[in-house]
């Protein structure tokens, strides 16, 4: 199926890609090969297989340098308007090939396709999963290699500001005892999936005030079951759903499912949160809005004017 | 003087019984947290603040009742299919019940469709009808007017479907993100951690329908395993009896598979092991593996639960781990 | 007793199995269903013992048509030896023997001490009272087939139908159920029917004979009168040279040669 899919399964299917295989790369820096760097041998056909790097791209300004996107990019609507050329699991090399670009984005963890691409002598933009700050180290990165510096810059300054603006809005208050839930079965507490203590969900939580009950578990997803969650007791659930946006009858629905837990602090006072919608999961330029929607889910007294 | 397997009946089947009832009151009492059963058992502190009654009322028994119903549904279906199909090797999952769950499961969660109805999650509904649906599929392959159920085919097209089946699932999670693989993986490498009592109920109907069955062919099951012929001659009405085992074992194991996922190993070691100890007779080794099985996934789940503590090993990581080694070792010990 | 009436059998319409069979099993008889290989005489068994059902004709027990009997009033009138027992799972001798009890006890009932008599008295009677707890699986091939027979004596029927009892074991184990065969149906009054491609066992111990060939009954009746060196040829293309034996007063089958075409 090469539709484009839901917004939410996308950026799962990049979350788990990431868990699965790259725990242990994850904190090393973006790598750019050779080519790339200063306005006149700038790029002019990129080809993006990551969603992350294709925001980053457009919000910087190298839309217009962008010739084709991966199967999951649906943001912004420019980039919908591109050809697709595979993802992930499935990178269609000859449609890559085809397109003669001068730049390709790839997952670290595509080493047939670098091999492919190193050998017709294109140039690799090697995107590894990361943290909160490797976010604003991409998007400068990405601007110098595609001769967008100053758009970068912009960008990043853009969300470092928004951030901070955060933290100034919640770094007083109590930090809370949280669990961030990215996944579950429907209706049923089966099958938790929570953030651990590594990855930028676990940055974005931090950076919202609040402290990951898993903190301790250094690993980006942790399997809740449900007398961990007993036992941690987090104050605060937190719910991330990636892709549309729950009605109040989800909404409603998703917190009764918790109401089985009835002694977690979070349930009894009341305190379990949907945060639905598009681009919170994506570690690119979104990412300031997306921690700005977490720490009002956490402390929305912070944010009343 | 009493024949020796009455003399079994009543030596044996009380002490597997009392194994098992103990496993099922101790096991919720262990586990990666302590806690104080004074305190879980204390009427007098309300329910929302007592953490310790959540433990092990929410989070641990429920677990440790589907670990019971599970092995015990699991080993006595192994045992009635082995003797259905004259082979000690056979599984639960052999007949291609497990490879329709797994089909059922996969294709509800690529498709998108598993939103729950009614409160309830569709993955282990469409777990059950796959493995009905492939359980029929067998059925009408191997049936045949004049002799009933062919085992000979039953076993061929058992295996061929398995094939089949997991050909299908491959294609399927090609096309599906990694998400969904990744769920369906995680679904395969079973999870006893139903949360809730609402599954149990759910599977309950069908596990005691084919209990209710397994009740009755013990003897039977013996004179089948002698040959059809001889069966017959001893007044077994072979063909009904050999439906009667195929239905009611698949049934059984579609119902434990859609509650906990295809938890493999238990339809296979549990009857050896019982075997090894108690003989062959079925009235002994049916019962016995029932609650000797609930015991042993209860066992294993405790494993599980508590190996990697806080985090989690798959219970059919634990079984497999168990099972594997045992068979070396019976391989070894017979060649 | 049992009768065979026009009895036919296909699994398929273009090749008959049996056609046109009839023969009558008197009580106390013993009788030989003599054919070479592939002549139908396992379907002919399982037909008599109401195991398959005739695709035509019909067989009766005392009159009454097969089918007219339950399986468990069948089974407690008529035993069945198969050729061969290959078991998948491990029982002792004494739970074989017991299994032979099985039309006599209630869904529920387990064995007592009277079904337990019985065995004894049955392992007795074929000699291998001293295995009873040894495992089935351990013993020589002349013993498992005195344990198989004694389940079948334990089911304490009026006729047994035995399937090549000799044909996989040696010279004295072959011997040692000839002769429990004609004790059987002397001492006991069990009607045995039983069949065999082994002319030295359908000579040595039957008193009448059913030549079965290629699914139709050649010739039937009493040994002396059936067993010729005619009827030898018609039914194994074979040569030989049949006289009453000098020293066991049975009729001898020795082989000559081919018979030529």
């Amino acid at each position: 199926m090469r539709q484009p899919r839901p917004s939410r399964r996308l950026v799962m299917a990049g979350l788990l890609a990431c868990l699965a295989g790259t725990a242990v790369a994850g904190w090393s820096q973006p790598v750019a090969t050779s080519g790339g760097g200063g306005a006149q041998n700038a790029p002019r056909r990129i080809i993006s297989l990551v969603p992350a790097l294709t925001e980053m791209l457009f919000a910087i300004g190298a839309g217009p340098q962008v010739v084709a996107v991966s199967s999951y990019d649906t943001y912004p609507a420019e980039a919908a308007t591109r050809p697709r050329v595979g993802a992930l699991l499935d990178p269609d090399v000859e449609r890559v090939l085809s397109l003669t670009p001068d730049l390709v984005a790839i997952y670290g963890s595509q080493s047939d396709l670098r091999r492919q691409l190193e050998r017709a002598a294109i140039p690799v933009y090697e995107y590894r999963h990361a943290a909160l700050p490797d976010i604003l180290l991409t998007i400068r990165d990405l601007g110098r290699v595609t001769g967008h510096a100053a758009g970068a810059e912009a960008v990043a300054a853009g969300i470092e500001r928004d951030l901070a603006a955060v933290r100034a809005r919640v770094g007083t208050r109590t930090p809370l005892r949280t669990v961030l839930v990215f996944g579950r079965e429907p209706n049923a507490l089966r099958n938790i999936y929570a953030s651990g203590g590594l990855g930028f969900l676990h940055d974005m939580l931090v950076a919202a005030g609040g402290v990951n009950v898993f903190a301790d578990l250094k690993q980006q997803s942790v399997q809740a079951t449900t007398e961990l969650l007993l036992t941690r007791a987090p104050d605060v659930i937190l719910e991330v759903r990636e892709g549309p946006a729950y009605s109040s009858a989800q909404v409603t629905q998703a917190v009764a499912d918790w109401s089985r837990l009835a002694s977690v602090p979070a349930v009894k006072n009341g305190r379990v949160h949907v945060v639905s919608g598009a681009g919170l999961v994506v570690p690119g330029p979104r990412v300031a809005g997306a921690v700005a929607r977490l720490a009002r889910a956490l402390h929305p007294g912070a944010f009343t004017p | 003087m009493t024949t020796g397997v009455r003399r079994r009946m009543w030596t044996v089947l009380p002490l597997c019984a009392a194994g098992a009832v103990a496993a099922v009151v101790i096991a919720p009492t262990v586990g990666s947290t302590s806690i104080s059963l004074t305190r879980a058992f204390d009427t007098s502190i309300p329910w929302a603040d007592n953490v310790d009654a959540q433990i092990f009322f929410v989070a641990r028994l429920p677990r440790v009742l589907a670990a019971a119903v599970v092995g015990a549904t699991l080993a006595a279906s192994g045992v009635v299919l082995q003797a259905l199909l004259r082979n000690p090797l056979a599984t639960p999952f052999t007949l291609g019940v497990s490879a329709g769950a797994a089909l059922g499961a996969m294709i509800v969660i690529a498709a998108g469709l598993d939103v729950g109805a009614l409160g309830v999650s569709t993955v282990p509904m469409a777990s059950f009808a796959g493995s009905m649906g492939a359980t029929a599929i067998v059925y009408w392959l191997a049936r045949s007017q004049r002799r009933g159920l062919s085992t000979n085919v039953l076993l061929l097209a058992g295996v061929t479907l398995n094939a089949f089946f997991s050909a299908l699932i491959m294609f399927v999670q090609y096309l599906a993100d990694f998400t969904q693989s990744f769920r369906t993986l995680r679904w395969l490498m079973g999870d006893l951690d139903v949360g809730s009592y609402g599954p149990l109920v759910a599977a309950a109907p069908f596990v005691l329908l084919s209990f209710a069955v397994f009740a009755v062919l013990p003897r039977t099951l013996n004179l089948l395993t002698l040959g059809s012929d001889v069966a017959a001659a001893r007044g077994v009405d072979v063909a009904r009896a050999e439906r009667l085992a195929f239905v009611s074992a698949s049934l059984a194991t579609g119902a434990a598979v859609s509650l906990a996922g295809p938890i493999g190993f238990i339809g296979i070691v549990v009857p050896h092991l019982v075997r090894l100890l108690v003989g062959a007779d079925h009235r002994v080794v049916l019962p016995a593996s029932a609650f000797f099985g609930a015991a042993f996934l209860i066992g294993c789940d405790l494993v599980s639960r508590t190996a990697l503590a806080p985090l989690e090993l798959p219970v059919g990581i634990v079984t497999a781990m168990i099972g594997g080694p045992f068979f070396l070792w019976q391989l070894v010990r017979h060649s | 007793m049992l009768r065979a009436t026009d009895l036919g059998f296909a699994y398929d319409a273009r090749q008959p199995v049996l056609a046109g069979v009839s023969l009558e099993v008197r009580a106390g008889a013993l009788v030989g269903v003599l054919g070479p290989n592939g002549s139908g005489k396992t379907t002919l068994l399982r037909l008599l013992a109401g195991i398959r059902r005739p695709t035509s004709g019909t067989v009766t027990l005392d009159g009454r048509p097969l089918h007219g009997y339950s399986r468990r009033a069948l089974a407690a009138r008529m035993a069945v030896v198969p050729q061969e027992t290959h078991l998948a799972f491990d029982y002792s001798v004494m739970e074989m023997v017991l299994m032979g009890r099985h039309p006599h006890l209630g869904v529920f009932e387990v064995e007592g001490p009277a079904d337990l008599a019985v065995a004894r008295d049955a392992l007795a009677a074929t000699s291998v009272a001293h295995l009873e707890n040894r495992d089935f699986a351990t013993l020589s091939g002349g013993e498992k087939q005195r344990v198989v027979i004694a389940a079948a004596l334990a089911q304490a029927t009026d006729v047994l139908l035995l399937d090549e009892p000799t044909s996989s074991l040696d010279l004295g184990a072959q011997l040692d159920i000839a002769q429990l065969l004609v004790d059987l149906n002397t001492t006991r009054g069990v009607t045995v029917v039983v069949s065999t491609h082994d002319l030295a066992l359908a000579s040595g111990i039957c008193r009448e004979l059913v030549l079965l060939r290629q699914g139709r009954v050649q010739a039937a009746g009493a040994t002396a009168e059936v067993l010729t060196a005619e009827q030898v040829r018609a039914l194994y293309d074979v040569d030989a040279d049949v006289h009453v034996h000098p020293v066991t007063g049975h009729l001898s089958v020795v082989p000559l040669r081919r018979a030529a075409r």
